[in-house]
């Protein structure tokens, strides 16, 4: 598992924030936690898959896509803020993500 | 009110231009749109010329799409939503005032393009750049339509399959609007070869202009285009009501399969020949009623003297007296989208009683001898006109379009 610290969650925010501004072609002032993924960004589901790919790079995590699809299905993500939560736990957890209760 | 089916939009993209003027311009002062090949290092072909768009196109249509969607599509994906948005603006549709579930969207398409050509994709990216249902797809995405959307492929008759298919589903009481197209593009190494080693596409590199030269005693074959093309069809009802200007009827259509050759046309063009008689024969049209024909006219040995025999065998004597023209002599063959570009030429014909004509027809074969409207375009009233595609595989199209 890989080792949170304060400025984890401060690391995930910037490369989110930056993702979606360069993707979405919006300034990255645009964007805040309260910011829908598909409505005010017209983002779509793969823009998730990508960021998995970044961060399981960037932290050398040991994850399986299936296994991260199966937590998003019963833990649905809409806002910019309810993804940096889920990349968190996917940081902290791996694939132990399921065993969260 | 009959329920025809009129056409209310068009769309074009192609090496002659980004936009339906500019194309219509070119074409009737008689301007070619191949030059040398700039998508990939073709130093090594055999043919190293092609009908590509202008340069500008990887900018301007990003005044049309999105980066991420951009991103997720090929060229000829891009090239269609292009012409698509071009034809509904041309259309003056609003979507959000429409039944959508009454509104579709049919394709013409060969493939996407995915070849060496496409940099940049990502391996999350590759089935939506290939898939080749993404042209009708995004088409859909766009508009949030939720009437039938799918592809046809047909070969070089593709999006000429599409219109008749829209026709149909306007026909039958199943949609209000169908937008049908086509786009392609095939200038990449390997189908370049590919085709040299069919003897298919001509090898007069210098100067590029001249090679497309269909109906000519020196012709060597067709010159690879690229483009799209994007008709709105319309009932005539949902047209006049919505106040819409109809640019012309499309009377109907003959298509055929000539169950002969994978490549070849049929001897005499015998199958070119029973695709125009269905069609004049479904649409209820007299032989002398016939103002135009815009040619499948690649450029080939077989097409261009199969087609001149098969419009003889229609027409008889009265083959000479219709202009037959073909635009290919100027884009080049656009492959899947050439069905459609060459219907919008065909609208335009009848639109502006105006014929495009056969460029670099300096040396007429003599064994081929209607009018082809050589070298400059023609002022000449056309009421009834007809565009041919005819693919590999024998795969025939003849479109019946009218003036309204």
């Amino acid at each position: 598992m890989a080792q949170i610290t304060e400025n984890t969650r401060n690391e995930v925010q910037e490369v989110v924030y930056d993702f979606f501004a360069d993707e979405c072609e919006v300034d990255v002032s645009e964007i805040s936690e309260q910011t829908n993924i598909i409505k005010d960004l017209d983002g779509d589901s793969l823009m998730f898959l990508e960021l998995i790919e970044i961060f399981k790079k960037k932290y050398s995590l040991e994850i399986e896509l299936k296994t991260i699809g199966k937590y998003a299905v019963k833990n649905p993500v809409e806002t910019i803020g309810q993804l940096i939560d889920m990349q968190m736990l996917i940081i902290e957890h791996e694939n132990h993500i399921l065993e969260i209760v | 009110m009959a329920n025809k089916v009129v056409i209310t939009g068009m769309g074009i993209v192609s090496s002659l231009g980004l936009d339906l003027d500019t194309n219509w311009a070119n074409l009737v002062a008689g301007k070619s749109g191949i030059g040398n090949i700039t998508l990939f290092d073709a130093s090594e072909c055999q043919t190293r010329i092609a009908g590509e768009l202008p340069v500008r196109f990887e900018e301007h249509y990003k005044q049309y799409i999105k980066k991420r969607a951009a991103g997720q599509m090929t060229r000829v994906t891009r090239m269609c939503i292009v012409a698509a948005k071009d034809a509904v603006t041309h259309a003056g549709i609003n979507f959000e005032q429409m039944d959508k579930t009454r509104c579709s969207v049919i394709m013409g398409v060969v493939s996407t393009g995915n070849s060496s050509v496409e940099s940049n994709t990502t391996p999350q990216n590759t089935v939506f750049k290939s898939m080749t249902n993404a042209l009708s797809a995004w088409v859909s995405l766009e508009y949030q339509l939720m009437g039938p959307n799918f592809a046809i492929n047909t070969a070089c008759a593709s999006s000429a399959y599409a219109l008749a298919s829209g026709y149909d589903l306007i026909k039958n009481n199943q949609a209000d609007v169908v937008i049908v197209g086509g786009a392609d593009s095939i200038i990449n190494k390997e189908e370049i070869e590919g085709f040299n080693a069919l003897y298919a596409i001509s090898v007069q590199n210098d100067p590029p202009e001249k090679a497309s030269k269909p109906f000519a005693a020196d012709r060597d074959g067709f010159v690879i285009g690229e483009g799209a093309g994007v008709i709105i069809l319309e009932s005539e009802k949902n047209a006049v009501r919505r106040g819409a200007t109809i640019f012309a009827e499309l009377a109907g259509y003959g298509l055929s399969s000539e169950g002969y050759n994978i490549m070849a046309p049929m001897k005499d063009g015998e199958g070119m020949a029973f695709t125009m008689n269905k069609a004049l024969r479904d649409t209820g049209i007299a032989f002398e009623e016939v103002d135009y024909i815009n040619a499948h006219g690649t450029s080939t040995e077989l097409n261009d003297r199969y087609e001149t025999m098969a419009i003889k065998r229609v027409f008889g004597e009265g083959a000479a007296e219709i202009p037959v023209s073909s635009s290919k002599s100027m884009l080049g063959h656009t492959i899947g989208a050439a069905g459609t570009i060459e219907g919008i030429i065909t609208v335009l014909s009848i639109y502006h009683d105006t014929i495009p004509p056969t460029i670099n027809l300096d040396h007429p074969d003599p064994d081929l001898d209607l009018d082809y409207v050589p070298h400059s375009s023609r002022k000449q009233e056309v009421r009834i006109a007809l565009s041919n595609s005819f693919g590999f595989g024998g795969h025939n199209a003849c479109l019946v379009f009218r003036k309204y």
